[in-house]
């Protein structure tokens, strides 16, 4: 009996040696790709940052830290931050009202419903390059089709991309409306889990449609509206593909954003410790305001 | 007697949005099809020849295509040659690490999981400067390598199919580990096939970021021939800015197959974004 258990837990023993083997087998290669293209990368960021590094003088020196000293009195480096910041103070706002407007307005599972909510994804699988392409013919000062617009409604013309005070709103136009589709979709996915008896009680007790958007469907999408904003901030503050096709950072730098900052000093100035110290303090500011955000709609929650 | 003012007032307010996220796509289209001089003529002054052609023309598809020194062709076939090894290899280990993560038991599991999923928070461009530096090391600048090896693996497709893996029930992949089977049968005939819409769904997200990829093709190729779609398209805009048809028709050409294949896939698509959100 003795002996029939000692085999039976040695099977089961070699039974679940196996599936351990077989496990670490199936995450090795993912593993390993991150640890090498992504873990080592930001171990090597940090240090190539303390380092006068170039692409010309490979042997780089360590210059502690210098990089970020010479940073911190940039005067460009502090205007990329600020853009990056302008755009995202403004669309972090805009485009979630937006994404959660339009997925209100679809939110019943009609065709027609289902007709619209294709129709505004469209713009998310448009790709960067070709929807910022169309958009710098589309903000063309003299024939571009946004100021036939604004001519056919009585409005003044507006030179979108050549007025360093409008060309960043020019820039978040194309963001916005490339990404509210997608947070649209999150948003309906969250509205969906919201119960319909709820309303349906609500409705009963004789509550008004804003009564019930700000008393059910609004706290009931915390959660749904932290994931948003947490990304949309991400994205936000990283913003770059757009810029560098639409504005070039221009004119006269109002679009340099940080991420943009960066890939000049480090691939057209060859700086690429004093990039990496750049990309440090960018990651630095990006974590503490996410962890500040979730922070923030985790107290909402406990109340 | 409110009611159907309101929803007439909804009606409307839908279209005058959804006339704003076709609008830009709609002129693309037909701007591709007009010449140059058309698009130039009717621009100023709003009617109907401002968005649609007077004469359709395919001369600027003729020009993009024919351009020896912008071989468009060329373009499009380098965006194949890398986003079609990538989504396939990505398939086969993020859903293989994440079968492990979300079915198998092992030593760890939750601490590699979590370092795992950790790399989340770090963004590809702070780390953009050491990745060049990596591939230079390798040997890989100017080759597609550096496009293809590090996009194989991603966090969030690993993320997304244990959130479809943990569904379905360890019973079943005992039941067939008892008849024999080794584990990688086990995944290939009973959690492959139960995940077809999960491994759809990556499959397309994979697939539309290698067509929409800039900024990392920007950095890690300089050689002309082996120049990837976006960034092509970005010079086009840059080098031919009096080529307004040319640029609308190269926009159009590289946009087609990806709404085609939208339309046909949406569902799925728009399933993994909307998990991406509700669990996450």
């Amino acid at each position: 009996m003795r002996r029939n258990r000692g085999a039976g837990g040695a099977g089961r023993y070699a039974f679940r040696l196996q599936e351990e083997r077989a496990a670490y087998a199936f995450i090795f290669p993912a593993v390993a790709c991150l640890l090498l293209f992504t873990f080592y990368p930001m171990i090597d960021a940090v240090v190539v940052s303390f380092k006068d590094f170039n692409l010309i003088n490979p042997q780089a020196d360590f210059v502690g830290f210098g990089n970020y000293k010479e940073l911190f009195a940039d005067r460009a480096f502090w205007d990329s931050l600020l853009h990056s910041f302008h755009f995202a103070i403004v669309v972090i706002p805009a485009q979630t009202a937006i994404a959660l407007g339009l997925a209100l307005l679809v939110r019943r599972s009609t065709r027609l419903s289902g007709l619209f909510r294709t129709v505004y994804f469209l713009p998310v699988v448009i790709a960067v390059g070709v929807a910022s392409t169309v958009f710098r013919l589309l903000y063309n000062q003299d024939v571009g089709l946004f100021n036939a617009l604004l001519k056919l409604l009585g409005l003044p013309q507006v030179s979108f991309l050549s007025d360093p005070g409008v060309a960043m709103y020019g820039v978040m136009i194309l963001g916005m409306w490339k990404s509210a589709g997608f947070f649209m979709i999150i948003f309906l996915a969250g509205l969906n889990n919201i119960p319909k008896t709820i309303y349906e009680a609500a409705e009963v007790d004789g509550a008004s449609r804003p009564r019930m958007f700000f008393h059910i469907t609004l706290p009931l999408l915390r959660r749904t509206l932290a994931f948003v904003v947490v990304i949309t901030t991400m994205d936000a503050i990283k913003i770059s593909g757009p810029v560098f096709i639409l504005t070039n950072g221009g004119p006269a730098g109002s679009t340099t954003t940080a991420t943009y900052f960066i890939v000049q000093e480090a691939f057209d100035q060859m700086r690429m410790g004093y990039a990496s110290a750049a990309a440090m303090v960018l990651f630095a500011i990006v974590l503490a305001i996410s962890v500040l955000q979730m922070r923030a709609f985790r107290t909402d929650v406990e109340y | 007697m409110a009611k159907p003012m309101l929803s007439a007032a909804k009606l409307l307010l839908m279209i005058v949005l959804a006339a704003i996220a076709l609008l830009p796509i709609v002129w693309m289209a037909f701007g591709s099809f007009r010449a140059h001089e058309e698009i130039f003529k009717y621009a100023s002054d709003m009617d109907w020849r401002t968005i649609f052609p007077v004469e359709w023309t395919l001369d600027n598809y003729r020009a993009i295509f024919s351009d020896e020194t912008k071989p468009f062709g060329r373009f499009i076939a380098n965006t194949l040659l890398v986003a079609v090894p990538v989504t396939v290899l990505s398939l086969i280990f993020n859903s293989l690490a994440a079968f492990a993560f979300a079915k198998l038991r092992f030593r760890f599991k939750k601490t590699i999981f979590a370092f795992f999923l950790s790399a989340l928070v770090i963004p590809g461009e702070v780390t953009l400067v050491p990745s060049y530096l990596l591939m230079s090391d390798f040997g890989w600048i100017d080759q597609y390598a550096a496009l293809i090896v590090p996009a194989v693996v991603s966090v969030f497709g690993v993320f997304l199919l244990v959130q479809f893996f943990s569904d379905i029930p360890r019973d079943l992949l005992e039941a067939g580990r008892m008849d024999g089977a080794s584990w990688l049968r086990v995944y290939r005939s009973v959690v492959l096939p139960a995940a077809v819409p999960a491994i759809v769904t990556l499959a397309v997200i994979t697939f539309l970021g290698q067509w929409d990829a800039y900024l990392w093709p920007l950095v890690v190729l300089n050689d002309q021939n082996k120049m990837m779609l976006q960034v092509a398209i970005a010079t086009f805009s840059n080098l031919q800015v009096t080529e307004w048809g040319r640029i609308l028709a190269a926009d159009t050409v590289s946009s087609l197959p990806i709404l085609v294949l939208f339309l046909f896939v949406q569902r799925y698509y728009v399933q993994g974004i909307a998990m991406s959100g509700i669990k996450g």
